[in-house]
């Protein structure tokens, strides 16, 4: 006899060998409430990687997307997916965002890090060749996308400003600074300067609440200076994004303090981006499931840790890349305290022809600093301040533009969780040193060992 | 035009009567709303001008669609 949790259903996908890094065939294969990416390679054995645990049901996790692919392909089909980026033709979607590392200097040495900074930086890449690289994702996507400038620690070079300008002079509205925020503590203008030259957003790396959190992942406790430096944004109309790297045993107990710190920081904190942390660079040994987080798991730690102020049925799957790939949710305040979510399971039915550019300005707009001067605390009350349970239009519209908090998580793909079908539908290309527009957990991708899929490996771009 | 001017521009379809300015209750989703619309006091009949549609009740419809 078969039990429920025995039952096994499998959809089939394509995947990496972590070791070899060749192409193998792959199954995300449902065991009860889990899910599992299993794939077996000739040379190296069978793989076998938690990529969803528990509730909400797997199953039930789909949207069908609104945004599908339009940009012309700027790389030909020769060795077939992951190794034509890129963009190639059987890339199903746009980007949102593009990802300009504009050096590979920093000034943390953190064991935590995507970019694999510091160890022996590159020179960084030349003004002609950073507006090279803006003019290629005008090409590619035209400018009704993010840019975000990342590294590195992107406020190392101090020609920031200028690179800054540079993108705003081509067209790009909203020009996002990946940053850990320790040059914005230090120098008190730093803040107007960024903004005077066109930065919208800070990306703001903040793993916690608690300065022991920084002591194991970023190599010493900052926490002042994290705050210091998000008051210092706040001021200067800089909206800020709140991205903590989650690590099992250093700060999951830390989500719900991070979600209560930024909601008594809004609406000059727009929001919170968790990042589970993925393995990257030489790990002999496969990483454990029991130290891999999923969305589900941050879902109920958000709803465990905000004593339900925020539920698991509140968010819901991205319409733009993979349903896997993350999830999200916006929340208004309630006058008389509490949260009304906006988002839920199940959203809406049709989409229209220019649903990527509005997609874009929503969340360029909820990223950016609220509008000066607005009226923030219009809401559903009658005269007597007592919540009437409807409000006008304009004031709904008013308080989405000057108070929603977003939040929302992106599981990333290593080199033990790819799965080819996710990594068709990203949204998020970095552009190589040589122009090429690769997604992101591909372009960070590394081997068993160390080996890298992408980066760092230049091929002459043929336009 | 303002919704007072498209309440005086129409007549009921129904009855034929004169329009006026009514608080009308509408939910969509998640969100609970009110709005003065031109309508028939008479047959309840509600005019959603075009503007209000294809303005903010869309921008508002998108929010709450998530898209």
């Amino acid at each position: 006899m078969t039990g429920c949790c025995d039952r096994v259903t499998a959809f089939e996908t394509e995947s990496l060998c972590p070791s070899c890094l060749k192409k193998v065939p792959a199954v995300r294969e449902t065991r009860g409430d889990d899910v599992f990416l299993v794939k077996r390679c000739p040379e190296h054995g069978e793989f076998r990687t938690i990529i969803w645990r528990g509730k909400p049901e797997f199953q039930g996790w789909k949207r069908k997307p609104t945004v599908v692919r339009s940009s012309e392909s700027q790389s030909t089909t020769t060795r077939g997916c992951p190794f034509d980026c890129g963009i190639c033709p059987s890339h199903r979607k746009n980007a949102c965002t593009a990802v300009l590392e504009i050096t590979s200097r920093c000034n943390l040495r953190c064991p935590v890090c995507f970019a694999d900074s510091g160890s022996d930086p590159a020179p960084d890449p030349s003004l002609a060749q950073i507006a090279e690289w803006y003019r290629r994702v005008l090409r590619a996507y035209g400018s009704d996308i993010i840019i975000q400038l990342s590294g590195g620690e992107p406020t190392v070079r101090d020609d920031l400003p200028a690179i800054i300008e540079m993108g705003r002079s081509l067209g790009f509205s909203f020009i996002q600074v990946n940053t850990n925020g320790l040059r914005l503590a230090m120098e008190k203008e730093y803040a107007s300067v960024l903004r005077q030259a066109g930065a919208s957003s800070v990306f703001f790396q903040f793993d916690g609440t608690e300065d022991d959190i920084y002591r194991r992942l970023r190599g010493r406790a900052f926490y002042t200076e994290k705050r210091r430096a998000i008051d210092r944004c706040v001021k200067n109309e800089i909206g800020v994004v709140l991205v903590p790297a989650i690590v099992p045993g250093v700060n999951t107990h830390n989500i719900g303090a991070i979600i209560r710190l930024g909601l008594s920081l809004s609406p000059g904190v727009r929001g919170i981006h968790f990042q589970p942390v993925g393995y990257f660079g030489r790990c002999p040994k496969a990483p454990d499931n029991s130290i891999r987080l999923t969305l589900p798991d941050i879902m109920r730690a958000i709803e465990d840790q905000t004593d339900g102020l925020m539920r698991v049925e509140d968010f819901t799957p991205p319409g733009w890349e993979n349903s896997l790939c993350s999830f999200h949710g916006t929340f208004l305040p309630r006058p008389g305290g509490g949260l009304q979510a906006l988002t839920g399971h199940g959203g809406g039915c049709c989409s229209t022809d220019n649903e990527g550019a509005y997609a874009v300005s929503f969340t360029a707009r909820q990223w950016s600093a609220p509008p000066a001067g607005s009226n923030s605390d219009a809401c559903c009350c009658d005269s007597s301040g007592r919540e009437t349970g409807t409000e006008t239009l304009d004031g709904f519209l008013e308080r989405v533009k000057t108070r929603m908090f977003s939040v929302s998580c992106m599981a990333f793909q290593d080199a033990w969780s790819l799965d080819l079908e996710r990594t068709r539908d990203c949204c998020i290309h970095v552009v190589s040193p040589d122009g090429r527009m690769i997604p992101f957990c591909l372009y960070n991708l590394t081997s068993a060992t160390g080996e890298r899929l992408y980066r760092g490996k230049a091929v002459k771009s043929e336009k | 035009m303002n919704f007072s001017q498209e309440a005086t521009a129409w007549i009921c379809a129904s009855c034929g009567g004169s329009l006026e300015l009514t608080k009308v209750f509408f939910s969509y989703m998640k969100g609970n709303f009110e709005v003065d619309l031109p309508a028939c006091p008479a047959c309840d009949l509600v005019l959603v001008p075009e503007s209000l549609v294809s303005g903010r009740m869309a921008e508002a419809e998108r929010i709450l669609e998530d898209k």
